[in-house]
């Protein structure tokens, strides 16, 4: 196929301008390194985020579509993002920490897998990626948090929703803490405050929440990084041995196939596309795509189950349309393992009280899908001012087949599309079902009349890339360096090897801070 | 070996697209000039549909109503059709959550399809005929997909897009949440009143 080169060799190529490519492009850029940030999606700013869910949809992934299968089929339309800050241009803040439970669940169960890292090779890269990005919270309420420096900001302002969900968890002897939020509680670093208009799922364009357009991208483009939108990536090319890659190939807006030559490559192209690049990438001796020796590439996808628990307070005024879109309030009480017995295994964290617009998928009318006509104009008419809700994040173990494969649609440059194949374990579901039944005692316990929950849902993607110590059983080593392809690191949620029950984002921060400082090293050495 | 393209390389340019969106309305023609309407507007203005078909914008029209009442008149099928007539990227429909591959008014018009022809089949008449009461459970076996015969795609992701463009229209705008009483807060406010 003839292809044009895009001018002049870099020092590193970065696939995809979203939280990891943003992060990496700006340490790499502070160090002097030349580099480009390839993404197909729109060169997104502030002024494009209207406070719209109907509008906010122009957000999300538009290029090639990607199929979804399985017996729990990943809801991969919403789940994803593109253009300048990718998915965390519309991502919520909800920054909780992994535990450290959650990277030995291997060697303490024999189940799952174990991360080739523990908690405190993490935990300076939490401590620091919160004072860059100002997180808010309460540590000392947060009582399951493990060690670490306190938030840099005060906890964000509560209101009714999160006071009447926290009634119930009081009265069965469970604890609230406020949830630890990536929003500003008060002015940080030239950013404002938030204004807890519950827009975020619309993108904040006043910088409080702490999407890439406000953190790390206007360091990249400070420092010099160079960002081509439009360039969808479709393969990384073959270097001189099948031990280097030159660079990569990407066909432009224009539809010109293009090649980026590069010293070395990083693929933070989220958690689907960087597998289903890999996987076209059979140039060379990578027959079965690149990175690709121990057959694991796309294998161990992993998402979060949702459940979803609602309650009517009639004689109050739940103000569910203020707040943030993440959440309110948090509560970690089964986060253990094993905490909830019945048969589950995984973790449990509870969201309390996110914002809930009167449209759209999390909004008021979707909380009661199946009902219609009249009976739905009289529940919007009950529901707008006095539901509430909360969410129970559960853990998806870690399952071989689950997957991101290579479909039999063609995208650009002709590869193929790729597909998720997810169904979570039955471990997995228990914790789903079991977080539900809680949620239903919580909710009635705060004296919530007529709650139910909603069917299961799923957030968040991770795996697919997975980290370890033996290139057999695994894809990257602990900086996401490539077992097979010595200049390739990969970046995103797509390294871990669990998902435990928190939302990925400040992990995903946290390793990529330290991948990209362990590249910068190892380059200079 | 692939079978499909979906990817438009050649595609007009998508920065450009957004940004006429941008401009606030949907370009709707009436009476053979091209004007910048609301999908309300374009209803109440008799705008031609680009994709849809007369018979199926009226048929989308009632199914919408049904669902959410207020629906039809904020011009439902308008909404849809402007979307459906943008490139997959600037559309605002909410299909796009629901992992429904693209063309999506390939989905609409076999999700109209499969619901007139259950309609006869079942109730014996044309579904835009039928009263509520009649209509009510034909819609009730929709989300969990028990209603037989379909033919079309999963009778539950259809009954939830269009329920969900209904309840954008309804629920999801400045006008709305001023008549709810919600406090719209906008920090940038959504070009058009939808
Ligand atoms: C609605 C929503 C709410 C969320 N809320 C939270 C939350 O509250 N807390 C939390 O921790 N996490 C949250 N997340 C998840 C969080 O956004 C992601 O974990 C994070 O963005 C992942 O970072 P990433 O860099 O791997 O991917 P992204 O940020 O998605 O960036 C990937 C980029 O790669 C680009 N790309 C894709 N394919 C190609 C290709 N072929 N060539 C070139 N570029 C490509 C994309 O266009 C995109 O810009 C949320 C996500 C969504 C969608
Ligand atoms: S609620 Fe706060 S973080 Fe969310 S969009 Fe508004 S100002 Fe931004």
């Amino acid at each position: 196929m003839a292809s044009q080169q895009a001018s002049g060799r870099t020092d590193a190529v970065i696939v995809g301008a979203g939280a990891a490519g943003n992060l990496f492009a700006a340490v790499l850029a502070e160090a002097g390194k030349s580099v480009l940030v390839l993404d197909p999606g729109p060169d997104w700013t502030a002024s494009d985020l209207y406070s719209s869910s109907i509008w906010s949809r122009r957000l999300r992934w538009g290029g090639p579509a990607i199929e979804s299968t399985g017996a729990h089929a990943f809801g991969a339309g919403f789940n994803t993002g593109w253009g300048t800050g990718g998915a965390a241009l519309h991502h919520y803040g909800t920054w909780p920490r992994l535990m450290p439970s959650d990277f030995t669940m291997k060697s303490d169960f024999g189940k799952g897998l174990d991360w080739p890292i523990g908690y405190d090779d993490l935990r300076p890269y939490y401590d620091r990626v919160q004072d860059d990005v100002g997180v808010s919270g309460d540590a000392a309420a947060e009582i399951w948090r493990p060690a670490g420096a306190p938030y840099p900001l005060p906890p964000l302002v509560q209101f009714a929703q999160a006071r009447l969900l926290a009634k119930g968890f009081h009265a069965l002897g469970m604890k609230t803490a406020p949830s630890p939020m990536a929003i500003l509680s008060q002015d940080y670093k030239g950013r404002p405050a938030c204004l807890y208009d519950g827009w975020c799922d619309a993108g904040c364009p006043i910088g409080a929440l702490a999407n890439p357009l406000v953190t790390y991208h206007p360091r990249a483009i400070a420092a010099g990084a160079r960002f081509v939108h439009g360039a969808h990536v479709t393969r990384l090319l073959p270097g001189k041995t099948a031990r280097l890659a030159s660079g990569v190939e990407y066909v432009d807006s224009t539809g010109t196939t293009r090649t980026a030559l590069a010293d070395m490559v990083i693929l933070a192209a989220s958690t689907i596309s960087n597998p289903a690049i890999l996987l076209n990438s059979t140039g060379g001796d990578w027959h079965g795509g690149a990175g690709n020796s121990s057959g694991l590439v796309g294998r161990y996808f992993m998402t979060h189950s949702i459940a979803s628990v609602y309650g009517f307070f009639d004689d109050e005024e739940t103000e569910n349309y203020l707040g943030v879109t993440g959440a309110q309030a948090t509560n970690m009480d089964h986060y253990g393992k094993q905490s909830l017995g019945g048969g589950a295994f995984g973790s449990l964290q509870w969201q309390l009280a996110p914002t809930m617009k009167p449209n759209d998928l999390l909004g008021v009318a979707m909380a009661r899908a199946d009902m219609f006509g009249a009976d739905l104009t009289a529940f919007m008419a009950r529901a707008v001012h006095h539901l509430a809700v909360m969410f129970g994040f559960g853990e998806g173990l870690p399952v071989l087949e689950n997957r991101v494969e290579l479909a039999d649609r063609s995208g650009p440059g002709g590869t193929r599309t790729p597909r998720v194949v997810h169904s979570f374990a039955p471990e997995s579901v228990k914790v789903s079902e079991m977080a539900a039944q809680l949620g239903l005692k919580i909710i009635t316990a705060g004296g919530a009349a007529a709650p139910w929950s909603g069917p299961m849902a799923t957030a968040h993607m991770m795996g697919g890339t997975i980290m370890g110590t033996d290139p057999r059983t695994s894809v990257t080593d602990s900086f996401g360096y490539s077992h097979d392809i010595g200049n390739l690191v990969i970046a995103g949620p797509g390294l871990f090897p669990t998902a435990g029950a928190m939302n990925p984002n400040f992990t995903n921060h946290a390793v990529t801070l330290r991948s990209a400082e362990h590249a910068l090293a190892r380059w200079l050495s | 070996m692939p079978t499909h393209t979906s990817f438009d390389a050649h595609g007009p340019d998508r920065r450009a697209l957004l940004k006429s969106a941008a401009l606030g309305l949907f370009a709707y023609t009436v009476a053979g000039i091209e004007t910048l309407l609301s999908p309300a507007q374009a209803r109440a203005q008799g705008a031609r549909f680009t994709v849809l078909s007369d018979a199926d914008a009226a048929l989308l029209e009632a199914f919408g109503e049904a669902l959410v009442p207020g629906a039809r008149a904020a011009g439902i099928a308008h909404f849809v059709d402007a979307n459906l007539a943008r490139p997959h990227a600037a559309s605002l429909l909410t299909v796009r959550y629901l992992d429904v591959l693209p063309p999506h008014d390939a989905f609409y018009r076999a999700g109209l399809a499969a619901l007139d022809a259950a309609s006869q089949a079942l109730r014996g008449a044309a579904f835009a005929q039928l009263s509520p009461a009649a209509a009510k459970p034909l819609i009730a076996a929709m989300l969990p997909g028990t209603i037989s015969p379909w033919h079309g795609p999963p009778p539950a992701l259809f009954y939830l897009a269009v329920r969900s463009d209904a309840a954008d229209l309804v629920y999801g705008t400045p006008a709305a949440y001023a008549r709810m009483k919600v406090p719209y807060m906008a920090h940038i406010e959504p070009p058009a009143d939808w």
